[in-house]
């Protein structure tokens, strides 16, 4: 799989190449456009310049059309989870198998029984979104992700603001998925341990640009300030901490007259 | 100094793009017909969102105008010997511009502004674009039943509003005031055209049903997904929509009763 | 919740609004489908003047509506009005030829209608016969022109 694409403004000049097969982590300090990078991968944003290959289709010049049989081949979790609220635990994973499969009630319900019970939810199928924990329903949204077997299977942010059995079992999840059924991962996140831990290959993005790719090993080794400051999670060092302000002496000292004039 | 002259120009140019936006998802939705008669169910499940559930609002204020409709006429008909003409006056008043209007500005309010934020809250929990990533287009699933829904349902309020207005009318002239139901209806009946009044008045709920829902369902899909965004445009669809009916009846009595 | 119950809901909705339109066809415009032709037949009536008399008025005798007026067109022949009545089967053969026909008014700003008093004659008007004898609307200048002319009279 390639992956070519340059943007301005949040990416310039990026490039990058995903392998076929294996966990790709991108990680990067928030607002790095790490989620800009799966939408346009998805085909959801387009790229003011260049080009985003997968698997052979440049996504941005396919048709509509195109663009979404292309999209059953992606699976994608998102932050959020962004389960369809008005539709049972059953009918969110249900719906990918009802809308592009022409399958009997049945085998749907054994395949959704399927994906429900890989991540240990069947249980819960009669459910409605509102009801679930945050876990829960980013495992449902993992389990609808992966309902149509898809050949990518994106993932943004999955371990954030999850407990610590349920990060374990995501982590394990995801590295059984991409084995099980040879798909290629992407996974977005500033989690380093988890992320170190699962990927084949990391790529640390900072101001638009690729600052080192590589195994996990030689993420871990690598010599450049930016990359440390973020695997040791320093707050100064050449990736600025705090948003751009005048001298914090100055601006306690002579806060009030300041306020005042401004 | 051209600071202001720029902030006009920015405001139109917004205006437009906005104005381009929100037809290519009218377009859009409208092609999505086949998938809505394919998926019938989902049109359904919207006309008893939008529909059914505003009955009780739209029933119980078409009463009540009804019966102030019966009151004030009476009290001004009477004092020229004229309250015969009671019927016709509550019922022209209703089928020709109350019922249109009235239910459609209830219909902007109540079904509109929560397709509005149902719409904005699907979009902020990435529930459109995780429908996209599935490859469902989320105009022909999301948009497209709830813009018809709408067109079918607003009608549908607006006829059972005339006639629960009537009704109403009926309540207060006949049964407490004593107008003579003969005449109440006998001069409905002389006075009212088909042709000419109802049907002109469910032509201009359609009209309506139309504007009100396509602005309520742009703005959700448009809107900011934010609270704050959520929360302003569906204060835009109540504004912008109750502006259109309003603007848009004046247009169409025009076109349609202008003549005399 | 379930499916069936909206479902229903929305078949009774649709429903209920049909059957509101249905009743504001026929209760409330009085729409009459099988009324034009089937029970009713013709009569002309000519009118030197038919002040506000409008299409779908009632005709009455002895103040019972016993049919509408079908048409208003002027008669190039003779100048005047000539109203078409469509008058109820119940009544046919039952108005003489020499009936007479004025134009009245409901209250002070009411519609106006036709008012038929049935004369002597032992003949009956058939379908499309005329009535000559005729009583044309007031009109109000016409009122107020001969009262000023009989007081200046005095």
């Amino acid at each position: 799989m390639t992956f070519l694409r340059e943007k301005r403004a949040i990416f310039s000049d990026l490039s990058l190449r995903i392998p076929k097969g294996k966990i790709t982590a991108i990680m990067g300090p928030s607002g790095t456009g790490k989620t800009t990078l799966l939408r346009l991968i998805g085909g959801q944003l387009k790229p003011d310049q260049g080009d985003v290959v997968v698997d052979g289709h440049s996504v941005p010049s396919l048709s509509r059309k195109q663009l979404f049989e292309l999209r059953q081949r992606m699976g994608m979790l998102f932050q959020s989870g962004a389960l369809f609220s008005e539709l049972t635990v059953f009918e969110n994973v249900a719906f990918p198998l009802r809308v592009h499969t022409k399958l009997p009630e049945d085998m749907i319900r054994d395949l959704v029984l399927i994906k429900l019970e890989s991540v240990g939810l069947r249980g819960a199928r009669d459910l409605m979104p509102s009801e679930l924990s945050g876990g829960m329903s980013r495992r449902v949204a993992l389990a609808r992700a992966i309902a149509l077997d898809p050949e990518l299977m994106m993932y943004d942010e999955p371990f954030v603001g999850q407990d610590p059995i349920t990060l374990g079992v995501l982590v394990k999840l995801i590295r059984q998925l991409n084995d099980a059924l040879n798909m290629t991962t992407v996974l977005v996140s500033h989690d380093i341990d988890e992320c170190l831990s699962i990927a084949d290959h990391v790529c640390v993005l900072s101001g638009g640009k690729v600052l080192v790719q590589g195994s996990p090993e030689e993420i871990l080794q690598s010599d450049l300030s930016e990359v440390k400051q973020f695997i040791q999670g320093l707050p100064d060092g050449p990736v600025p901490f705090r948003y751009p302000a005048n001298d914090f002496a100055e601006d306690i000292l002579f806060a009030g007259k300041d306020g005042v004039a401004g | 100094m051209f600071g202001w002259l720029q902030q006009i120009g920015h405001r139109v140019l917004s205006i437009v793009a906005g104005l381009g936006r929100s037809a290519q998802l009218l377009l859009a939705a409208l092609m999505g017909l086949g998938y809505v008669l394919k998926n019938f169910r989902l049109l359904i499940k919207q006309v008893y969102v939008t529909g059914v559930l505003s009955i009780a609002i739209i029933g119980v204020s078409g009463l009540f105008i009804g019966m102030v409709l019966g009151l004030q006429g009476y009290s001004i008909l009477v004092d020229f010997g004229a309250e015969d003409a009671l019927g016709q006056m509550v019922a022209l008043t209703l089928l020709r511009e109350l019922s249109p209007v009235v239910a459609a500005l209830l219909f902007a309010g109540r079904a509109g502004s929560a397709l509005t934020a149902e719409i904005g809250l699907m979009k902020a929990t990435e529930q459109l674009a995780s429908m996209e990533m599935i490859g469902v287009d989320p105009v022909k699933r999301v948009i497209a039943p709830r813009l018809y829904a709408g067109i079918i349902a607003l009608p549908l309020l607006c006829i059972l509003f005339s006639i629960i207005g009537v009704w109403g009318g009926m309540l207060v002239g006949v049964e407490w005031l004593g107008v003579f139901d003969g005449s109440y209806w006998g001069n409905m009946q002389a006075s009212v055209s088909f042709t000419h009044d109802v049907m002109n008045g469910v032509i201009k709920s359609i009209v309506f049903a139309f504007v009100v829902t396509w602005i309520a369902v742009f703005q959700g899909y448009d809107l900011e997904p934010t609270s704050e965004g959520i929360s302003r445009a569906t204060t835009k669809t109540v504004v912008h929509g109750s502006l259109a009916v309003l603007g848009l009846d004046f247009v169409l009595t025009a076109l349609m009763f202008g003549d005399f | 919740m379930t499916t069936r119950w909206i479902e229903i809901s929305v078949g009774g909705f649709v429903i209920a609004g049909a059957l509101a339109l249905l009743l504001l066809a026929f209760k409330v415009s009085g729409l009459d489908i099988n009324g034009d032709d089937e029970d009713t037949y013709v009569v002309y009536a000519h009118f030197n003047n038919i002040g506000g008399l409008k299409p779908r008025a009632k005709v009455t005798m002895a103040g019972v509506t016993i049919g509408r007026v079908a048409a208003v067109e002027i008669d190039p022949q003779w100048y005047d009005a000539k109203v078409t009545l469509r008058i109820d089967n119940s009544m046919k053969d039952k108005l003489s030829t020499d009936t007479t026909a004025m134009i009245l008014t409901s209250g002070l700003l009411g519609e106006n209608y036709i008012g038929l008093v049935v004369g002597a004659e032992e003949d009956m008007l058939a379908d499309g016969g005329e009535i000559r004898d005729t009583q044309p609307a007031l009109v109000l200048e016409d009122l107020i022109g001969k009262f000023l002319s009989s007081m200046g009279k005095e």
